[in-house]
């Protein structure tokens, strides 16, 4: 006959090992995921950033006048561009400066019907830095409506989309 | 159980107490992590930007009382563009003023594969 002493006290002692064993599982899954959290975070704070300086810039002051940014892709003024863009977004409470870069295009519909072209193309805008793969940019846009032709028509005004990709180092 | 030593029984009770409350811990240590990123990816996922930009366009466009050939261009670039660089596909009509009605009226379409936003703009 098999000896019925000490069942409690196995018992006990699987139910701990188990709860340790499923808590340190718990524990370790979850620190995997904290760095990618992080990121997320920061990205969304960056893109929302970019979105309301550009916002601004397509606001005209008025209801007859053009908006900064309406002047800036029909004159093709990168100077502009580089100069309130970068005051926007580097503004911080005091006089310490933020470090954000940007490289910045205008994509347009490039339709010609002669040579049977129908797609969109991209022109450079504005850039403080050249992007060289190591950064981590997000991408902000702004619909804009500019009285100018792009390649491939004579028609105007035309609405391009203006291409933001903005960092931090 | 014949012979089995029942002191101590609160201690045993005591253990398993603590043990449980440190794995609903841990349970929560878990799940605050994941928290913080899914609101991140959520925010960045949805359109919200997008669908206001491309609310502000077409507005701008109907208030520029352009010709019927210069308003379709304007919506062939919308359109195109939104698909290619944005993946949603856009469409728009914009019904002027008439007779008896003195608002202009915009029904707005606009879908990404996930989110899905209708509208219909009436002018102020």
């Amino acid at each position: 006959m098999v000896d019925d002493n000490g069942q409690l006290y196995t018992i006990e002692g699987v139910a701990a090992g188990m709860i340790m064993l499923m808590t340190a599982y718990l524990v370790l899954g979850a620190t995997s995921v904290y760095t990618p959290g992080d990121t997320h975070i920061s990205d969304m704070q960056l893109e929302q950033l970019g979105t309301d300086a550009l916002r601004m810039m397509n606001t005209p002051v008025n209801g007859t006048t053009e908006s900064t940014l309406q002047e800036i892709v029909e004159n093709d003024d990168a100077n502009a561009f580089n100069t309130q863009f970068l005051n926007f977004v580097n503004s911080k409470t005091g006089t310490e400066r933020d470090n954000l870069h940007y490289n910045a295009t205008i994509t347009y519909y490039h339709s010609d019907v002669i040579n049977n072209i129908h797609t969109t193309a991209s022109l450079p805008l504005a850039s403080n830095r050249n992007l060289t793969g190591g950064e981590h940019p997000v991408r902000v846009t702004e619909w804009v409506i500019a009285d100018k032709q792009f390649p491939g028509s004579v028609n105007h005004p035309r609405a391009v989309l203006v291409e933001v990709l903005l960092w931090r180092d | 159980m014949a012979g089995l030593n029942d002191d101590a029984q609160w201690i045993v009770m005591m253990g398993f107490v603590v043990s449980f409350s440190f794995f609903f811990l841990a349970m929560l240590l878990n799940q605050s992590t994941v928290v913080g990123q899914t609101t991140a990816e959520g925010v960045l996922e949805f359109p919200k930007n997008d669908i206001r930009d491309v609310r502000s366009v077409i507005t701008e466009s109907s208030t520029l009382s352009l010709s019927d050939a210069d308003a379709q261009v304007i919506k062939d670039d919308i359109r195109t563009i939104a698909l290619s660089r944005k993946g949603a596909v856009v469409d728009y009509t914009i019904t002027p003023p008439t007779g008896s009605d003195l608002y202009t009226h915009i029904s707005i379409h606009y879908n990404n594969g996930v989110t899905e936003y209708n509208e219909n703009w009436t002018s102020p």
